[in-house]
Parts: structure tokens; C-alpha cells; sequence
């Protein structure tokens, strides 16, 4: 088999990608097709669904759905801004500051995500209770008022979902921060920068894929959630996630939220081209 | 390299003792902030793990109602279909694991280190599963099934999952690939070493750290994995799925049981884990700098 | 630009993969063996439906074995989770019984036995339990074996109470007996309430429930909120127009503003931790929760309630069908009716149960047990678990909807829900 590989050498790539290839093609892109298809179909599921090609639906959904969509981009706006916000300084405490902890420290961040997902959502369902330990304490005490609430408002659904992300933002964060050479900040500063500037003109910059990677991982995934939502949230708060959900599991609308599910994914990408945009820009200038 | 340059060392770099109050507090800052932060992290984690031991008398589990080992006890024969969704999630995460890691690595390799066509679009298909949310994905299988007249059931579960978590393990394993020395390669090959044989005993053992990694993770996203499962599982439950059922009613404390059991179990994996590598420091890939 | 470069292989796939599926369509449901036609609207409260494969199941020796499918904790079960009338059915028939909880919500579970039922095959469930308004859109289907009740279930036409050989879901149980029945009505909790409860808009008039916004509760499943909102206008739900859909929406969208949140089965934490003030309640569940908390009240307001069956029935092309009848004939022995009732806490078809459990306290008291005679005791007194008539001639039934009228109806809910 050695001999044939040596002569067929270029054809060696093709056969490693065709298993994997193929895989993302029948079940990724085949299912996305299948799902244009469907947001153009009309029907029912008891008098079937036909190929209309109808193209009205995006627009429908749009103009129907349009505060959920809304809602979904600033919530994902702000939940990338406070996992940056939050995740940043601690990549840096461990990449610089870590030393021999390092991957200690990695490992701490990352284990609170081997329990379940719900498991979690659920016990902050508990700890965010109207009367539960903390906010119960804090009222019989009396620095809250009896009314004050977390539950099913918006701050605990961005809440929620920050820090569900929040280990997303700070491992690509940490990768790119550990490759700086540490010479490159002693070598700034030898040169009169204070220490914030040279964090601003020397770290911050070179950390840039990983604030890239970091937020891309914590936007995408937030902009689509709908569990926190669900669980923390109330009707205030739905996202296009939940009405998606709602639409495919309860109302058996199958064309419209196969069409939502699209709108949902173009919004996404052109945010992420926009923002790649903005960062290359941001690179020029240095 | 303090005083190299000829001027005074600045404050961070004196020795500990000589170091005046506001540095030291300044200097404190941020490790105090990651410990808060770490505080943060473990605190839903505390909480599940605390109420495992609640003695609770009706449904309701969220006062504490006195200490008991009884959950641990009875934890597998309480709820035989949590035990049967338990063993789904294993099951598509140890097939969907081993599928998407082998395929992924195959295309991280091919990636890195050879030529072909389509090199953009082939990025482009890697990317965008991760760039999709979770429910576009999850709907659009079910289209997909729906469609086709394919019933859901534990296989179209692991289809979806080996599905994803190719594109994760591609992006793990290439930076691994990448930073890979082919300086070794060509001197095993100068050796008398073929092409085979100098994957299967420098290359190899080389990535396997990258090949590990990007398995684990695979396999922590499918375990834990709702959204996608939830419309492509039919009637199968899996451990979320079934987790989500119960909060409906009353989540009882075995399931807080088996997420801290399940966190031990990573846990000290971990541990065994990191004690392993500290041993193992010469297998790192050899850049010279750093 | 599409170069010659970009049109690789990945791509001329996709194209094609894309051209295929516009072919395809989704296979409309009840395809399978009996199809009905799709264009005609139901007349409200009327039989249900066509009358396809006409012959009962049943009449013959049980199987061995029977698929049992039930919502969670509705039987009772032993302090290991054991179901304690199922292994009592065993013992008794030595019949295999396999009893999943496989049912959270009539829809999602319809979802999940919809493709065999559509293409003719053996969903893998003798029995299932589903709610009346699901059982008249399974049998408008076609999905539903029909069974024979005089000559299967003995025990049923003995000591059913006679409220259930007529009900507009399924006239004359020709594919359905009831299992439980529950009242949909309000629960509030007297310590954040200061007023006694007693009507429809103290739960949904807004200047009213101005004072407790943000604790009250509904349900999310569309039938139930609809409903309520109906009665509060003066509506029998189980004749309700699109028009009084659409008020009943509006009712709703009013309301909704100080609504906390719209819960399944979960209000019930929310109910006991003190989130919620007044909300939609099932009275099993109050029954439950009054254990913990006595004070806790359920009321039948005075405009009316609903009353909700969950209906046992046999699904095309299920197995055991045999199996599946001896089941049902079993639950309607008083004893074992009772033994159930004093579990679950739902309303149950079998009244001469009402007796059984008396007695049961009676024996308890003799054998000293007090803990156990007062529980039973509230079991057999209690009007949530054995309601008066003049609670039962205050309830209504849901209404059974077409498949147009339910995605008018679901549409309209969504707004209220979703936003």
C-alpha cells in the first residue's frame, strides 16, 4: 500500500478529507439546503407542504419576529462585552501571572463545565430565587426591598448565558496571550512606556485573534440561546431562539421557523464579517 | 534582565520584602480577582452539590431540610430512566468522540501539511458549524430527518453530535499540527525511516497531546450537549434531556448527585491528568525559543 | 466571482444536494393506513370524525407482555420508584408489564409517535395516556384502535361514574376510558393574597392583579390559558368561534404584562418558594403541595373551571392489544382504583373508590397509625380528589380543535407568550 500511496502522493489530502468531508456535507450543509427548501414550502403537517418557492416568508418572519431578533443581537452584544470584560484580566492573570499554575488554572476554569449544562442554569434558577438564600437574606435584612426580583428579567437571562460563555472567551484569550514573549512588554517598558501603555500598544494588540476568537465563541452561541431564557426568563425576555423552538416543537410551523432559522444565521455571519472588518482596520493602524 | 539597561529596577521587580504596601496591594489585585472569578465559576457547581445531600420529605428541593446520604445510596435505582438516559449520553459521546476525532484529525492533517484545491471553501465548511447556533443546526437536522422520513432515535442523536464536533476537532488539532517541527520528521526519515513508519513513531506521539485534547472536548460537548439533541433525539432521552424533563416537575436530588459524581469523576481525571504531564515534560514539541 | 478555482468538488455537491431536496416536500401525517380528508372543519363537540378500520381490537387471550406509556409520577409507586399497582398487575395476570414515563406534554409526545402512526407501523406502546382533546385528534386520525367496552372493560361499565360514558371528546368510549381527571382552576397563596379568591378576574381582569404584578401565573399550554380567558368572557370553551379565540387572546395580551411567567408543571415550585401569589393550578398538585403548606388554597372560581381527563387508549397496530384491555379492566376494580387514588391525587373515574379509602383509614386508625389515617382521610374528604357536584357542574371541557382551528389558536397564543 506504501508504494501505491507514493505514487498517488497527491492524492493522499483528498482521502483524509472525503470522511470528514463528506460528514459535514450530508448532515451540515444537506440540512441547511433542506431548510431553505422548507422555509419556502407552504402546507401543514396534515395536508402536507408543497414547494411554493415562497420567498415572502423572510420578510414575514422579519417583520412578525422583529423584536425578538433585536432583543437577541443587544443581548449578545452585551453578553460578549462582560465575558470580555470579565474573562480578559483572568487569561491575563494566567498567562502571565500563572507560572507554574498555569494549567491549574486553565483546568479550574473549564471545570465547573463538565456538570450538565441544565444542571447549572438550574441551580442559578435556585440561587437567584425571589426568596431564596441570597436574595431572601439580603430582604429579611432589608437592603432589599420585598419586591425586588432577578428572576425573569432580563439581567438574569444575560447573566445566565455570560457565564455559560464565559470559559468560551477566556481559553482563546489565554492561548494568544501566552505566545507574547514577555521580552517584548520588559522591552516597551525599558523604552519609557507606563505599564498601561504597554498594555494598550503592546499586549492588547498582539492578543487580538484571541479577543477575536474569544468574543466570536461567546456572541454566536448567546445570540442563538434560548434555555436561559426559558429558565431564567420570563415573556419579556424571549429570545428568537425560543420563538424558533416554539414554532418547529408547538406549533409544527415548519417553513416559518426553518426561515427564522436562516434570518438568525445571515445576522450572525454579517456580524462576524462586519467585525472581522473592524479589527483588520484596527490592526492598520498600529 | 533588571538593570540591564543601566537605570533602577522598578518597584514590581524588587524582592519581595523591599516592596512598598500600594505595590504589593497592586500587585495582588489580580490574582484576587481571578480567585473571585473562580469563586464565581464553582458557585451553581457548590450549590448542586449541597443539595445532593438534602433530606427533602415532598417534591420540592430547594429548602434545605436536613443532611442525608440517601440519594448517594439509591442513586442508581431510584429513577431507572435516568440511569437508561444516562447511558445514552455515554454511548453517543464514546461513539461520536472516537468517529469525529479520527475524522477530524484526518482533515487537521491534511490541512496543515499538504497541498490541494478548495483549501478556502474546505475552511469555510469547518467554520461555519461552529459559527451556526446550536438551534439552526438542531432545526435544520430535523428538517433534514423529517424529510428524508427518518425517524429520531439514538442514531440520528449520534449522527448530529459526531457532526459538530468535527469542526471542534479540527480547530484543536491543527494548531497542534501547525507548531509541529517537520525538522524531526525529515531527520527520521534521513535515518532510513518511510513515510509510515515516521508518522506512526515521531509524528504520531507528537500530536497525540493535540489529539487528546480535541477528543476530550468532543467529548465534554456531546455529554453535555441540549439544544442539538433536543430536536433530534425523538423519543430517546439522554441525560440533559432528561435533566430538563424533571425540572418540570421537580428535579430530584439524584440528578444533583450525579452532576457533583460526574464533576468528581472529571475532577480526577484531571488531577491524574496534570500529574501525568508534569512528568512527562520532555514530550513537549521542541521550539527552541521559550 | 466564481472562478474555476471555486467551483470545486464540495461545491457541485451542495448544488446538487439542493436541487434534489427541492423536490421534496414533508409527507403530510396520516398518510398511513387511514386518511382522512384534511379540508373539513369539525363541528364542535361532535363524534369524532371518520370511522376507519371499524372493528375493535380485544375479545381475545392476553399477550405476555404490555407497553405501558404515562406522564411522570402518576401511579404509585413504593419509596424506591417501583410502580406498585403495575407489579401488582403482574403478579396477578403474569403479564410482562414495561411501564416508561415517557410523556411530558400531549404535543411533543404526539411528535414522537406521529411518523410510525403515519406509515402504518407499531408506535411500540400498547397503552398511552393522553388528554381528552388529543384523544379526538388521534381518533379523527385514524390512530386509535377502537375497542369494545361492554365486552373488553367489565369493570369500567360497572363503576365508572356515569359523567364519563358521554363525553364529547369520545361518545361512547369507543376509543378511550378515562385513567384521571384533574381540575384546571386558580391556587393563590393567602400569605402575599389579603383577599379571598373567588373569581375569574381576580386572575385576569389587569386593574385588579395590579397589586400583585409580577406574581401571577399561567400555563403555557395554549388550551388551558385560552380557555380561562374564555370563561372570564362569559364563553363555554368547548364552543368557542375564532372570534372568541381572538377576544380570549386579547384578554390574555392585557393580562399579560403582570403575568410572571407562563409555566408547565414547574409553577408549583414557584407557587411553594412564594414567587407566585395566584396562578392556574391542577388540584392534584395543590392536594400535594397543602401537605407542605396548609395554607395554600384552590379554588373553582364562580365563572367556572376546566376539567381535564387523561384518557388511556390503544394506538394503531399495537401488539398487546389483549394485554392492553386486561390492563384497563384492572384499574377499574375499586381496590385498585383506590390504591391509586391515594397516591396520585387526581381525580379518579372509579367514585366507589371514595369508600375504599375511608376504609383503609379506618384500619389504619385501628392499627394506631394516625399519620396514615389523616392522610387518607384527607384523600377521601378532600373535594380536589372526590369534587362535589356542584363543583363538576361548574366545569368545562376543553374543546376539541381541527387542525386549522389549532394553528389559528396557536398562532394567537404565541403573541400572548412570545411577544
Amino acid at each position: 500500500m506504501t508504494e501505491w500511496l507514493r505514487h498517488h502522493r497527491g492524492l493522499i489530502p483528498y482521502l483524509f478529507l472525503v470522511p470528514g468531508g463528506l460528514w459535514l456535507i450530508a448532515f451540515f450543509v444537506l440540512p441547511l439546503l433542506t431548510a431553505v427548501s422548507v422555509a419556502l414550502q407552504e402546507g401543514s403537517l396534515g395536508t402536507g407542504y408543497r414547494l411554493t418557492f415562497n420567498f415572502g416568508i423572510f420578510p414575514e418572519a422579519i417583520a412578525r419576529w422583529d423584536d425578538q431578533l433585536v432583543r437577541s443581537l443587544q443581548y449578545g452584544l452585551i453578553v460578549t462585552a462582560l465575558t470580555m470584560l470579565i474573562g480578559y484580566p483572568m487569561a491575563y492573570t494566567i498567562a502571565f501571572r500563572g507560572g507554574r499554575y498555569k494549567n491549574i488554572l486553565l483546568l479550574f476554569v473549564i471545570m465547573p463545565f463538565f456538570t450538565s449544562f441544565i444542571i447549572r442554569t438550574i441551580s442559578w434558577k435556585f440561587i437567584l430565587a425571589d426568596q431564596g438564600f441570597f436574595l431572601g437574606t439580603l430582604k429579611d435584612i432589608g437592603i432589599l426591598d420585598q419586591g425586588f426580583r432577578l428572576l425573569a428579567t432580563p439581567v438574569a437571562v444575560i447573566s445566565g448565558i455570560t457565564y455559560n460563555f464565559l470559559p468560551f472567551v477566556v481559553l482563546p484569550l489565554y492561548v494568544a496571550l501566552e505566545r507574547i514573549n514577555p521580552k517584548l512588554i520588559e522591552a516597551a517598558e525599558d523604552l519609557y512606556a507606563s505599564r498601561t501603555q504597554a498594555f494598550l500598544r503592546v499586549t492588547l494588540p498582539l492578543s487580538i485573534s484571541g479577543v477575536f476568537a474569544g468574543s466570536l465563541l461567546s456572541f454566536i452561541p448567546a445570540v442563538g440561546d434560548y434555555l436561559n431564557a426559558e429558565l431564567l426568563g420570563s415573556r419579556n425576555t424571549t429570545m428568537i431562539g425560543n420563538v424558533i423552538q416554539r414554532l418547529y416543537l408547538v406549533n409544527n410551523d415548519y417553513p416559518q421557523a426553518s426561515a427564522l432559522s436562516l434570518i438568525l444565521m445571515l445576522g450572525i455571519l454579517v456580524s462576524v464579517f462586519l467585525y472581522r472588518r473592524l479589527l483588520r482596520g484596527q490592526e492598520l493602524t498600529i | 534582565m533588571a538593570g540591564s539597561t543601566g537605570f533602577a529596577p522598578t518597584a514590581d521587580r524588587l524582592p519581595d520584602r523591599r516592596r512598598p504596601l500600594p505595590t504589593r496591594i497592586r500587585t495582588a489585585v489580580l490574582p484576587v480577582y481571578t480567585g473571585l472569578v473562580v469563586m464565581y465559576l464553582f458557585l451553581p457547581i457548590v450549590v448542586m452539590a449541597v443539595f445532593g445531600f438534602n433530606d427533602i420529605q415532598g417534591r420540592f428541593n430547594f429548602t434545605w431540610q436536613g443532611f442525608t446520604l440517601e440519594h448517594w445510596a439509591n442513586l442508581f435505582n431510584r429513577y431507572p430512566a435516568l440511569n437508561q438516559s444516562l447511558f445514552n449520553s455515554l454511548t453517543v459521546a464514546v461513539i461520536s468522540t472516537l468517529v469525529a476525532t479520527t475524522f477530524g484529525t484526518l482533515i487537521g492533517l491534511a490541512l496543515t501539511r499538504y497541498e490541494f484545491r478548495g483549501r478556502g471553501p474546505l475552511n469555510l465548511l469547518i467554520f461555519l458549524p461552529i459559527a451556526t447556533p446550536e438551534i439552526v443546526l438542531g432545526a435544520s437536522l430535523l428538517a433534514l430527518f423529517v424529510s428524508a422520513g427518518v425517524s429520531r432515535d439514538l442514531t440520528t442523536i449520534t449522527i448530529a453530535h459526531i457532526m459538530f464536533n468535527i469542526s471542534f476537532v479540527v480547530v484543536t488539532v491543527r494548531a497542534r499540527i501547525a507548531g509541529f517541527d517537520r525538522a524531526l520528521e525529515e531527520a527520521a526519515m534521513d535515518l532510513g525511516a518511510d513515510e509510515l513508519t515516521t508518522f506512526r513513531k515521531v509524528t504520531f506521539p507528537l500530536i497525540f497531546p493535540g489529539i487528546l485534547a480535541a477528543g476530550l472536548l468532543a467529548f465534554a460537548l456531546s455529554i453535555d450537549d441540549f439544544v442539538i439533541t433536543q430536536f433530534t433525539a425523538g423519543q430517546t432521552t439522554t441525560f440533559p434531556l432528561w435533566v430538563y424533563g424533571a425540572s418540570r416537575i421537580g428535579v430530584p436530588p439524584q440528578v444533583n448527585v450525579m452532576g457533583t459524581l460526574i464533576f468528581l469523576i472529571a475532577l480526577v481525571g484531571i488531577v491524574l491528568w496534570v500529574a501525568f504531564q508534569r512528568r512527562d515534560m520532555t514530550a513537549r514539541p521542541t521550539t527552541l525559543e521559550r | 466571482m466564481i472562478t474555476r478555482r471555486s467551483l470545486n468538488p464540495f461545491a457541485v455537491v451542495a448544488l446538487v444536494g439542493a436541487l434534489v431536496l427541492s423536490a421534496c416536500g414533508i409527507s403530510p401525517e396520516g398518510s398511513g393506513e387511514a386518511s382522512t380528508d384534511p379540508g373539513t372543519s369539525q363541528d364542535p363537540g361532535a363524534s369524532t370524525g371518520t370511522d376507519p378500520g371499524g372493528e375493535a381490537v380485544g375479545g381475545g387471550e392476553p399477550e405476555d407482555s404490555l407497553n405501558f406509556a404515562n406522564w411522570p409520577l402518576y401511579i404509585d409507586q413504593d419509596d424506591d420508584g417501583n410502580p406498585v399497582t403495575i407489579q401488582d398487575f403482574e403478579e396477578a395476570t403474569e403479564i410482562d408489564v414495561t411501564y416508561t414515563e415517557s410523556i411530558e406534554d400531549n404535543t411533543s409526545f404526539f411528535g414522537t409517535i406521529q411518523p410510525a402512526l403515519a406509515g402504518g407501523e407499531d408506535t411500540g406502546y400498547d397503552i398511552i395516556v393522553v388528554t381528552d382533546w388529543m384523544i379526538g385528534n388521534l381518533a379523527r386520525l385514524g390512530y386509535l384502535e377502537k375497542i369494545d367496552v361492554e365486552r373488553d372493560i367489565p369493570n369500567f361499565v360497572a363503576n365508572a361514574d356515569p359523567v364519563y360514558l358521554e363525553r364529547s371528546y369520545d361518545p361512547g368510549n369507543q376509543y378511550s376510558v378515562p385513567y384521571q381527571s384533574g381540575i384546571t382552576g386558580i391556587a393563590y397563596n393567602p400569605e402575599l393574597v389579603d383577599e379571598e379568591i373567588t373569581s375569574m378576574a381576580q386572575l385576569l381582569d389587569p386593574e385588579l392583579i395590579e397589586k400583585y404584578c409580577g406574581q401571577i401565573g399561567m400555563f403555557i399550554e395554549m388550551r388551558d390559558s385560552m380557555s380561562f380567558a374564555m370563561i372570564h368572557n362569559g364563553v363555554n370553551p368547548s364552543e368557542a368561534t375564532l372570534e372568541d379565540a381572538e377576544a380570549a387572546q386579547q384578554t390574555l395580551l392585557e393580562q399579560a404584562p403582570c403575568v410572571r411567567g407562563y409555566y408547565g408543571n414547574e409553577y408549583a415550585d414557584d407557587l411553594a418558594n412564594g414567587s407566585l401569589a395566584i396562578t392556574m393550578a391542577w388540584s392534584g398538585d395543590v392536594f400535594q403541595l397543602q401537605f407542605d403548606n396548609p395554607d395554600l388554597q384552590f379554588v373553582v372560581p364562580e365563572e367556572g373551571a376546566i376539567l381535564w381527563t387523561d384518557n388511556m387508549a390503544i394506538p394503531k397496530g399495537a401488539e398487546h392489544p389483549n394485554a392492553a384491555l386486561a390492563m384497563m379492566d384492572y384499574l377499574y376494580d375499586p381496590e385498585v382504583a383506590a390504591q391509586v387514588a391515594e397516591w396520585v391525587n387526581y381525580i379518579t373515574p372509579v367514585p366507589g373508590a371514595q369508600e375504599i379509602i375511608l376504609g383503609h383509614a379506618d384500619d389504619a386508625a385501628a392499627e394506631g397509625d394516625t399519620e396514615t389515617e389523616e392522610y387518607l382521610r384527607a384523600v377521601a374528604e378532600s373535594p380536589l380528589v372526590f369534587p362535589t357536584q356542584e363543583m363538576l357542574d361548574r366545569l368545562y371541557s376543553y374543546k376539541v380543535l381541527d387542525e386549522e382551528e389549532e394553528r389559528q389558536w396557536n398562532e394567537l397564543f404565541q403573541e400572548v407568550v412570545q411577544g
